[in-house]
């Protein structure tokens, strides 16, 4: 028999027992639902953590240290991390030409006094490096960015500018002044301090911490663009570490912040700054765990909701089970006429795999129904109760569709095996025998 | 030998001979005994016959005629339908035996009651894997044969008990076999559409060179239609006659 004919029979054997394969189908309708919701919901999740990191920019971003500086951490490898050379200019204009960098920033970080009309604090100074302009690292900056990368700007904490002024935003385009301590001179056995003042323009206020948090840069109060802080020469924590180390004459870098133009470089240029012999560390590295993690949920989420599928399977089995005592005698005239085995065992495999694709397409749809109405639910708190904006926690995206509705063929077609096995070993003689 | 070819049975078949069975032989273990249903029994039948199997209940004619048609399979001995040997064939080509070579006749019909008219004679037809166009004329054809054109799409339940074994009979012969297999074609008809049958298998055989066999326990039936006669008893074939016309 051909496909079109099996399908044909198979159509009209199903509609002869509307009720019972309506309900039949249902029930696999209702197991691929839990199915994709469940799995939805997790690749939801997944992705709305993953969004969470890629604001933090932290994908595109990878941090190079000498091994020099971390000897005393891995004192098992000291032959090595002697080879090691020191973050120079020179490494620092190599890194840069490498493919698909951005900008390679030095992190700076000082103390300072930061001095607003008759208020005068001792914070906390970091760069932010141009790059941050055009993406979510810097959130929700009112106001505005640096206007330039070297411009004389700042920006403020919120909670900073809460301690200056009793409405933070009338800050914005007042003046302040920074007293710090400039590094000059540096032969590389000496230096000398000196007491520096510089005004700069309050331009925007940050909500939170940038990057997320994530960087030691984040607790800073006071940001400036990274190139004005380098010009600055501000003293840094390590320039007593580097001048006792007896580094070579030239200033060096305790770490080199690599911005990528997109995440998809960072691995090629971790591995070419690694093969530069210097430490290179991704936060693609750090969330491997937190990937896999996803993974299991997911497994999880993919168990729990097939439980309902694994049902639904055990429905057609007793549905075709039925269907064959029933059609006994119809399966015996079937034989009769010249039917075989196999045709009759097809048929039976027909009317199960249109079940699974009827019920399969059902349930994915059925599921992506109750996802949208838990995510408008999930929103509506967000928003409402704990004033977040709505973020899309359910994602039904194109292969889990496509997956739920083969793999509900597939599962029906296996609950088919046994009741079409036992159709096809029926003997005519025996199904024909009785009225 | 086992390997059929698609040639449709009634222009197909070589030889002179329809069937021909030797030491022929069907038991079946019922617990500790074992029932004979048809011992050794050895006959040939013409091609282009017409030949009546009678016998009283149990005598194991069904049986016979289930070896024939290639529904049940021989304990021992040998039967050849159209030159084939059915005891090499395996399940497939029993199936093909039964799609191409034989046609059935049932004294209950067997029609399938949810399926037309045209539905249930399209279905041996679907079995052969008949080109769709090719499908529907060839119904027109049979249903038109059996004269029951004007009640292709009623379905069996609507139609009198003669019209459903013609519907029946229009079916057995969609495959163009060589060989009609009727299991008591009458048995459930008044004389009337009892009649009517037997007029159409007549004409079958007459016209389209069927080859028939038929199973019935009404011997004036046999004495009427057949060429031949063969009479069994608990098993055995007890004679098989001329019979004069």
């Amino acid at each position: 028999m051909n496909h079109q004919d099996l399908f044909e029979l198979a159509a009209r054997n199903m509609r002869n027992a509307r009720l019972r394969n309506a309900l039949t189908t249902m029930g696999i309708a209702v197991g691929v639902a839990s199915m994709v919701a469940m799995l939805s919901l997790g690749i939801g999740l997944q992705g709305f953590a993953n969004h969470q990191l890629m604001k933090s920019g932290m994908f595109q971003t990878v941090f190079v240290t000498s091994k020099q500086d971390s000897r005393r951490m891995e004192d098992n490898d000291a032959a090595k991390s002697t080879e090691s050379p020191a973050l120079t200019d020179d490494a620092r204009k190599t890194i840069t030409a490498l493919p698909g960098v951005e900008e390679v920033a030095p992190e700076i970080r000082a103390t300072s006094e930061v001095v607003y009309g008759d208020k005068s604090n001792f914070t906390l100074l970091a760069g932010l490096p141009w790059s941050a302009r055009d993406e979510d690292a810097v959130e929700k900056v009112s106001g505005r960015f640096f206007s330039s990368p070297t411009a004389d700007e700042v920006l403020l904490q919120l909670d900073f500018a809460k301690k200056l002024e009793q409405d933070p935003q009338s800050v914005l385009g007042k003046t302040l002044t920074i007293r710090y301590a400039e590094r000059q001179g540096g032969d590389g056995t000496s230096f000398s301090i000196d007491r520096k003042e510089k005004q700069f323009r309050i331009v925007g206020l940050l909500d939170e911490q940038p990057f997320g948090g994530m960087r030691m840069i984040s607790r800073a109060r006071v940001f400036l663009p990274t190139q004005t802080a380098e010009a600055m020469n501000l003293l840094q924590p390590s320039d007593t570490q580097q001048l006792v180390r007896a580094a070579p004459g030239e200033r060096t870098y305790t770490m080199l912040t690599v911005r990528m133009k997109s995440a998809a470089y960072a691995e090629q240029v971790e591995e070419s700054v690694k093969k530069m012999n210097y430490s290179a560390y991704s936060y693609l590295d750090a969330t491997k765990s937190i990937r896999r993690f996803f993974a299991v949920l997911d497994m999880f989420l993919g168990i729990f909701g097939s439980l309902a599928l694994a049902v639904a399977s055990l429905a057609i089995v007793n549905t075709l089970v039925m269907a064959v005592l029933e059609r006994r005698r119809e399966i015996g005239i079937m034989k009769a006429l010249g039917a075989s085995d196999a045709d009759v065992k097809k048929l039976f495999f027909a009317e199960a795999a249109t079940m699974g694709l009827v019920g399969g397409s059902l349930g994915v749809a059925l599921g992506w129904v109750i996802g949208r109405v838990i995510n408008l639910g999930s929103n509506f708190y967000l928003h409402k109760i704990m004033k977040m904006p709505p973020e899309n926690l359910w994602t039904v995206p194109l292969w889990l569709v496509a997956g739920a509705i083969g793999f509900a063929v597939l599962v029906s077609v296996l609950a088919g095996i046994y009741p079409a096995a036992r159709a096809a070993r029926l003997d005519p003689v025996q199904a024909l025998r009785y009225e | 030998m086992s390997q059929q070819s698609d040639a449709p049975g009634a222009l197909g078949a070589t030889g002179a001979v329809a069937i021909d069975a030797r030491g022929a032989s069907r038991y079946y273990s019922m617990g500790e005994t074992i029932v004979r249903a048809v011992e050794d029994v050895s006959f040939t039948i013409a091609r282009g016959s017409f030949a009546a199997l009678q016998g009283p209940s149990g005598s194991g004619k069904s049986t016979l005629l289930n070896l024939l048609a290639g529904l049940d399979r021989l304990t021992a001995g040998s039967i050849l339908v159209a030159g084939r040997d059915l005891g090499t064939m395996d399940s497939e080509a029993l199936a093909r035996h039964r799609r191409l070579t034989v046609g059935i006749v049932f004294q209950s019909f067997n029609l399938v009651p949810t399926m037309t008219l045209a539905d249930n004679i399209e279905l041996p037809l679907r079995f052969a894997e008949t080109p769709r166009n090719e499908r529907r004329s060839r119904v027109l054809e049979l249903l038109n044969n059996v004269g029951l054109a004007n009640r292709a799409h009623h379905k069996p339940g609507e139609l009198s008990g003669g019209e459903q074994q013609r519907a029946a009979i229009a079916r057995a012969l969609a495959n163009r076999p060589s060989l009609l297999l009727a299991d008591e074609p009458t048995g459930n008809l008044d004389s009337c559409n009892g009649q009517e049958v037997m007029e159409l298998l007549r004409e079958l055989n007459e016209k389209m060179g069927v080859t028939v066999l038929m199973v019935t326990h009404d011997p004036s039936l046999a004495a009427r239609y057949a060429h031949t006669s063969l009479h069994m008893a608990d098993g055995k074939l007890a004679s098989t006659a001329e019979v004069l016309q």
